[in-house]
């Protein structure tokens, strides 16, 4: 059984299918890439599975339960977590606040549960970010901000991760730093998703490809297999570079 | 056309005037009064630093961290507050034409008491969640009817202890009637339905028998008017009991969670949190404390009317007062409350006779607060005290 199982996805926006009947799987431990052009709709996936969106049609599934209407918070307590394409800190909180409202437990009874500074720390220090616990998010660089989004999403302590477009933005040297840190994660068992619309950067990471083009599978298979499938390359060729 | 040109050209002009007026007397006054204070308030920092320390390490986890000079002044303003009662009874005052006047100021600052908890029930929920409430008269207006209809229709001998949680109660059930349909829903929705809540049960005041109509029921004052020293005191201990439970629930995870969901909800529900649920649970604690304050208001009073207790320009007070001390701090709530009501009670009264001009003023230096400093009087005082103790801006 997977872990997280995606079946038959359809999300329409109106009289527009960002989504078309898509279905795939991804397996514990494994990084599975999603690719495609801009517009092709990696992140509506993603906002399905996260409930931000109601499905149209199909089924989601995770650990074996159906988390198609489940609302977000619970999803992510169930164990799985995104980190989005836009970063969204709350700059009044510091680094070290704005991880810590993930180690919240979601109930009326916690006064003061929840991560200590060591706890929080610790998160931090996964994505080389220890040093700046007393920053607020508005005085760090674009990377930083990045790289604070996955520490939150770490702070829920998730069985599956979802990074959607981690590099965007970030140089050579950033994006090289960035694989690393999530290379470290998955051998700490990690499984993970990554979106992005730049195949290169992906292919070096990942397990496993899925390609999506204008909401539909177009293929799926080893990073190898996506470099030399024709379908992927006209695809790729007709919209965006690769 | 042209006069509305000739009108913006003379209206940019005079603002940047102002601006540039405004410049010079931060320049000039401003900034060297500021460094006199810093020179004369140093010492006190420092002579308070031990006390803080001890404060931090064994109340800073529940009332949060102090500097020594912010404790000095927490400290003097709750010694002010405990002796209101004796050095309220007759005050200094300047009026224009009379000269030095002796004034008794016990019972503006014995009602301050009661909006002050107005004040802070409002800032624990609309302050901090972000999720502002134009309605929350209809809370402590609501348990202010309860009190006076058990009265009128029950028995008018009924005692405090059996009034007082039945009207509380009675907030309780109206801020859920309000809280559950209009929180489940993001932006602006609840902030409508509050404000149509207030109107709809200002209405309701005057259209039912029951409720009085706009002469509202009379009742029996359960604390005596005659008595202004004990009257103080009846009004201020629940007041401060109210400010310490609301900042310590403020220090807690629900502070952090209130604020998150005013800043990023979408940030709450990623982080596993039920937004729907800490939005509900504000507005509930907001409306035990609203209740609590109608109770106090009621036991002062010796009619329970809608304009006193409902009309919407009472929950737009409340506000205000939040505004000018400082929202989302409980405590800046609280000294905002006093301000506004010295103000408008006793400050005003020495200068203007007409009500309705001291209304106006009142409501334009609430703007000017607004305009100049935005974060409220008491946060700005606060973060310069903590500035001189060598805090971090």
């Amino acid at each position: 059984m997977s872990l997280l199982e995606v079946e038959n996805l359809t999300k329409k926006f109106g009289g527009l299918t960002a989504v078309d009947n898509l279905s795939f799987g991804v397996e514990e431990g494994e990084i599975l890439g999603v690719i495609g052009p801009n517009g092709a709709g990696k992140s509506t996936v993603f906002n399905c599975v996260m409930s931000r969106y109601d499905v149209t049609s199909g089924t989601i599934t995770f650990n074996g339960d159906d988390i198609t209407d489940t609302s977000t918070h619970k999803i992510v307590n169930k164990g799985l977590s995104r980190v989005s394409q836009e970063s969204d800190p709350i700059d009044i909180f510091p680094v070290a606040g704005n991880i810590r409202l993930f180690t919240l437990p979601n109930s009326l009874l916690s006064l003061y549960g929840g991560a200590d500074m060591e706890e929080i720390a610790s998160y931090a220090a996964r994505v080389d970010l220890q040093d700046k616990l007393e920053e607020t998010p508005d005085e760090l660089p674009h990377a930083d901000v990045r790289r604070l989004e996955i520490a939150k999403a770490l702070a829920t302590e998730p069985e599956l991760m979802l990074l959607d477009e981690p590099f965007a933005g970030m140089n050579q040297q950033e994006i090289r730093k960035l694989s690393e840190q999530i290379e470290s994660l998955r051998e700490e068992g990690m499984t993970m998703i990554v979106v992005d619309h730049n195949m290169s950067g992906l292919m070096q990471l990942v397990d496993r490809v899925v390609v999506i083009h204008n909401g539909a599978k177009l293929a799926e298979g080893t990073p190898d297999e996506i470099a030399e499938n024709e379908d992927v390359q006209d695809a790729y060729l007709s919209g965006e570079e690769i | 056309m042209s006069s509305l040109t000739l009108i913006f050209t003379v209206l940019a002009a005079a603002s940047s005037r102002a601006s540039e007026v405004f410049g010079t007397i931060r320049r000039t006054i401003l900034t060297p009064i500021g460094r006199v204070f810093d020179f004369l308030l140093a010492p006190v920092d420092r002579a308070f630093r031990p006390l803080a320390k001890v404060f931090n390490r064994t109340l800073g986890k529940f009332l949060g961290t102090v500097t020594g000079l912010q404790l000095a002044f927490v400290l003097t303003t709750f010694l002010l507050l405990l002796t209101g009662g004796i050095w309220g009874a007759s005050i200094i005052a300047f009026e224009p034409g009379e000269g030095l006047i002796a004034l008794d100021i016990r019972r503006p600052l014995a009602y301050a008491c009661i909006w002050a908890v107005f004040a802070m029930g409002w800032d624990i929920q609309s302050g901090y969640t972000g999720y502002i409430s134009f309605g929350h008269s209809v809370l402590s207006g609501g348990a202010a009817y309860t009190t006076a209809v058990l009265l009128n229709e029950v028995s008018s001998t009924l005692p405090l202890y059996v009034t007082a949680p039945i009207s509380v109660f009675a907030a309780v059930v109206i801020g859920l009637l309000i809280a559950l349909p209009s929180l489940r829903l993001q932006g602006p929705y609840f902030s409508l339905i509050t404000f149509a809540a207030v109107l709809l049960f200002f209405q309701a005041t005057r259209a039912f028998d029951i409720l009085g109509g706009s002469a509202g029921l009379r009742i029996t004052r359960v604390i005596p008017a005659a008595d202004s020293f004990t009257r103080y005191y009846l009004l201020l201990i629940p007041m401060l009991l109210i400010a310490v439970a609301l900042t310590v629930l403020s220090r807690s995870n629900y502070g952090l969670i209130f604020t998150a969901i005013r800043e990023n909800e979408d940030a709450v529900s990623a982080a596993g949190i039920n937004p729907t649920k800490f939005k509900i649970w504000s507005f509930l604690i907001s409306s035990i404390v609203m209740g609590i304050g109608g109770v106090m208001l009621t036991a002062a009073v010796s009619n329970v009317d809608p304009t006193q207790f409902v009309q919407v320009d009472r929950s737009i007070e409340m506000i205000a007062m939040a505004v000018v001390g400082g929202i989302a701090t409980v405590l800046g709530a609280m000294g905002g409350a006093f301000v506004f009501f010295l103000l408008k009670e006793v400050v005003l009264n020495l200068f203007i006779d007409e009500a309705a001009l001291r209304l106006f003023v009142l409501f334009l230096l609430v703007v000017l607060i607004l305009v100049f400093a935005r974060d409220g009087l008491f946060r700005k005082l606060w973060h310069r005290l903590g500035q001189i103790g060598g805090e971090e801006p």
